[in-house]
């Protein structure tokens, strides 16, 4: 091949153009013309001819509209003849000069303006609708209605018949998901569904076949791995369009029509099943399996391949077993493993209730053996063995408790993801320029707790958007980049999911927090605070109620309420700020509503649970710390504060063990908007408990927001701290 | 100058309803001389034994597509200067280039009308009379 040969062929093509018979590019010509084109670009790139391979590629482009008619015929005829031309002193400059002294490009140029720009398609072929149309006019409406209710008929019966076909085919496939075969056996029924439920004007059954055609043709370009999910979306697939096919015979048999069917969330799985053509994980072929046994080497596998090719073609393992390269027994195994490698890279989906009553029976479990562990008869037996059982049985129960909780775990990047979004949207009302950087995002938690954290979230994000983040030219006067940036970065952290939102915005303004706090009363002037008291401050209630907050901080009203919101549930919540630096709102979750950590305390014979997140500080106060005012409620100095004092067993009508509290034992419990000392008789210890309901009748007890089961088997009662204070200021 | 509206015409397609509505499209335009094959091997068949003037064959068929249909023809000394319309679901641009360069006479995009089928047919059969 040299440039005189690539000349006779660019020759060769123009002469052809030259004797059309007719002025345009019909599909033949366009055929042939595009066959020598290939020629040609693929000679001009081996000779390294850039500008022939530019140009002819560029034709060939052309002839493609032109074929499927996004570019007008009259005017890809004109362009088309001045392209061969300018392609025939490419190929002569090559042949005389080694090179092209002109340039291609104005005419490149012209090339691609006439391609980028769609003229309208043809008219006809699209959206015409055939004869139903048709039908509502005219004497001949009534012989149309007829025919077509008579290929109505043929296409129900056929219609279910071939749908009927995927169901057999898919069990195939399930078996061998990486052959094609099964797949287009799959696809073409649907395909023919499709292309006659587009003649028949039944809209809805087109649509859902065509998406499921659609994803059925990514498998088959294994753009798309054929997975237990993917198989049950199609049966599901074929399933609605049997239903979808089922009404329309009960239609014609005059049959009441049954609701419309909903497919909408059908394609939305659909659509999600082909968003997932990222990865595909194809298992691995069992000629490779054997390979890495080592019970064949790859020549082998080749002579066996291309031997299981001829006809009749059988399997590669029969190819294998018969020529006797591998035992039925290695074959097997390797056709085990492979089975097994489809099932390791996959999951399942469970419904939560399921998984929900698994946890709760597990955490049955975990109680009955820890009675069983501490019962006394046992303890009596002196049996060596059954202590020894019992404890692997403990090992066990509590390694199956954590497992099971495991579970229920979910990612939180779904919950960042929509925070992406939302700082994108509001960032973009407010005309704030606003990178997000996540980190973390595969940290776990409860599925139960997604949802709930999500609101204070929403507010702390709204807070960074809104008043944290400077306007862009704020930023660059104050010699920051024009786009600021908020990191949403998650991590565990002892049993907690710890959640950090910050921006590098403009920081709180402590002086004037400090100002502003005193003025509220809510320090004095002369308290001496850390600048982390001085954030904290923004979240006390009371701090941002008088005037608008922002004036003074940047910081927006009402981060006492999501500082309640998170302590609802369970959670704790800090602020670090540097200001003309950012702010970091620092948030910890328990990874669980099912677990609370509480403090076990004893009053009398009682025992009880309180949330160790609600305490504050355990302390046996002198006797001098203790005043109690006639008429008035008894209090306790704690490091200067006098907080009222909460007798439980005044609460609960028992008899304590101690009355004065400083023999007895308290507990400073923060609530809502103020704390109390909680007088009890001793601390137990501290545990994790698993919270069960009261059921509905109890449920509504105030100073109680739920049971456990405690170690020894006992029931106790878990404290809510806002409802005990409630109590005790109504006494 | 009017097509010869007793062309025999052969219908390709693997779904029965489909031939149908071909057939009452057809018949529409006044075609009425027309043959089924049910894929690419019974057209091959049918071609063989009997005297066809144009085929409209389906793209996607099982045994034998149409694109291999369509490679079989333009490979046969006899058959290769056949009209061939193929029918396709999209306007999909790799498959439509693939026929084309196999030297596909036209293709249709489900869904077309009878008149749509019958000016694609008088176009092909009036490129080859000229």
């Amino acid at each position: 091949m040299d440039t005189t040969e690539l000349r006779r062929e660019i020759d060769e093509m123009a002469s052809s153009f030259l004797f059309l018979e007719k002025k345009e590019i019909d599909i033949p010509t366009a055929g042939q013309f595009l066959n020598q084109l290939e020629g040609v670009m693929g000679h001009a790139e081996a000779l390294g001819a850039a500008e022939a391979q530019r140009l002819s590629g560029g034709l060939n482009q052309l002839l493609e509209k032109v074929v499927l008619e996004s570019v007008d015929a009259a005017a890809g005829f004109g362009l088309f003849e001045r392209g061969i031309v300018l392609l025939q002193s490419v190929a002569d400059g090559y042949c005389n000069t080694g090179r092209y002294e002109g340039s291609i490009d104005p005419f490149m140029a012209e090339l691609a303006a006439c391609l980028g720009i769609p003229l309208e398609p043809a008219s006809g072929e699209t959206a015409e609708a055939p004869s139903v149309e048709a039908a509502a006019e005219g004497p001949a409406a009534a012989k149309e209605r007829v025919q077509d209710e008579s290929l109505l008929r043929d296409f129900i019966t056929e219609g279910l018949e071939y749908i009927g076909e995927i169901e057999m085919n898919i069990l195939n496939l399930e078996q061998e998901p990486e052959n094609k075969d099964y797949i287009n056996a799959i696809f073409r029924p649907f395909h023919s569904v499709k292309g006659v439920a587009s003649f028949l004007n039944l809209d809805a059954i087109r649509t859902l076949a065509h998406d499921l055609e659609t994803l059925l043709d990514k498998a088959r370009n294994e753009a798309l791995p054929v997975t237990p999910e993917l198989i049950d979306l199609i049966l599901d697939g074929s399933d609605t369009l049997k239903a979808m096919i089922g009404q329309l015979r009960d239609g014609l048999e005059g049959r009441e029509a049954t609701e419309l069917i909903d497919t909408s969330d059908l394609v939305r799985r659909i659509k999600l099943a082909e968003q997932g053509a990222e990865q595909p994980k194809q298992p691995k072929k069992l000629g490779t399996i054997l390979v890495e046994e080592g019970i064949i080497n790859e020549d082998e596998l080749q002579d066996a391949l291309e031997r299981s090719q001829i006809p009749p073609p059988r399997k590669l393992g029969q190819t294998l077993i018969s020529e006797g390269m591998a035992s039925p027994k290695d074959v097997s195994r390797a056709l085990r493993k492979q089975a097994q490698q489809v099932t390791d890279s996959n999951t399942i989906r469970v419904d939560i209730k399921k998984l929900d009553d698994l946890i709760d029976m597990v955490g049955e479990l975990v109680i009955t053996q820890s009675m069983i562990r501490q019962s006394d008869t046992l303890a009596a037996l002196g049996d060596r063995k059954l202590v020894r059982d019992i404890s692997q049985l403990a090992s066990i129960t509590s390694e199956l408790q954590r497992s099971s909780t495991v579970l229920r775990m979910i990612p939180i990047k779904q919950t960042f993801q929509r925070m992406s979004r939302l700082v994108r949207d509001l960032s973009k009302n407010s005309g704030k320029l606003v990178n997000v950087v996540t980190v973390g995002e595969d940290t776990e938690i409860d599925r139960n707790m997604v949802d709930e954290i999500y609101n204070p979230l929403v507010h702390m994000i709204r807070n960074a958007v809104d008043h944290g983040m400077e306007m862009p030219e704020d930023r660059i006067q104050a010699g920051k980049p024009e786009r600021g940036t908020i990191r949403l970065k998650a991590f565990h952290r002892g049993g907690n999911i710890v959640i950090e939102i910050s921006d590098d915005g403009r920081g709180l303004n402590r002086e004037k927090i400090r100002q502003k706090a005193v003025k509220n009363g809510l320090i004095s002037a002369g308290d001496a605070l850390t600048d982390q008291e001085v954030n904290r401050l923004i979240l006390l209630p009371g701090f941002s109620t008088a005037e608008k907050i922002t004036d003074i901080s940047g910081r927006g009203v009402g981060m006492d309420v999501v500082k309640q919101a998170v302590e609802k549930l369970r959670g704790k919540m800090d602020i670090q700020s540097v200001e003309g630096k950012g702010t970091t709102f620092v948030t910890g979750f328990p990874l669980t509503m099912a677990i609370i950590d509480g403090m076990i305390v004893k009053v009398g014979n009682e025992r009880y649970i309180l949330p160790t997140v609600a305490i504050r500080q355990l302390i046996r106060p002198d006797r001098a710390a203790y005043n109690c005012i006639v008429g008035e409620a008894e209090t306790i100095n704690v490091m200067g504060r006098l907080l009222p004092l909460v007798r439980l067993h005044r609460l609960f009508d028992i008899e304590p063990v101690h009355a004065n509290p400083w023999e007895a034992t308290l507990v400073v419990m923060e609530g809502e908007k103020r704390s109390k000392c909680l007088l009890v008789d001793e601390i137990l210890g501290k545990e994790e408990v698993v919270i069960k309901n009261l059921g509905e009748s109890l449920k509504r007890i105030k100073g109680v927001s739920g049971g456990a089961i405690l170690g020894d088997g006992n029931v106790g009662l878990i404290l809510d701290p806002e409802g005990l204070f409630e109590m005790a200021e109504a006494n | 100058m009017s097509v010869n509206k007793n062309l025999k015409i052969l219908i390709v397609d693997d779904f029965a309803t489909m031939r149908k509505v071909i057939r009452n499209l057809l018949k529409q335009g006044g075609f009425e001389n027309v043959v089924e094959a049910e894929d690419g091997l019974a057209a091959l068949k049918i071609l063989k034994s009997q005297q066809v003037d144009f085929i409209i064959s389906d793209w996607n068929m099982p045994n034998m597509s149409g694109l291999e249909l369509l490679k079989a023809v333009r490979g046969d000394d006899e058959l290769k200067a056949l009209p061939f319309l193929m029918v396709t679901a999209e306007a999909l641009k790799d498959n439509v280039v693939a026929a084309v360069k196999a030297g596909v006479s036209n293709y249709i995009v489900k869904p077309f009308t009878a008149e749509v089928l019958n000016e694609k047919i008088e176009k092909i059969v009036k490129s080859l009379a000229a």
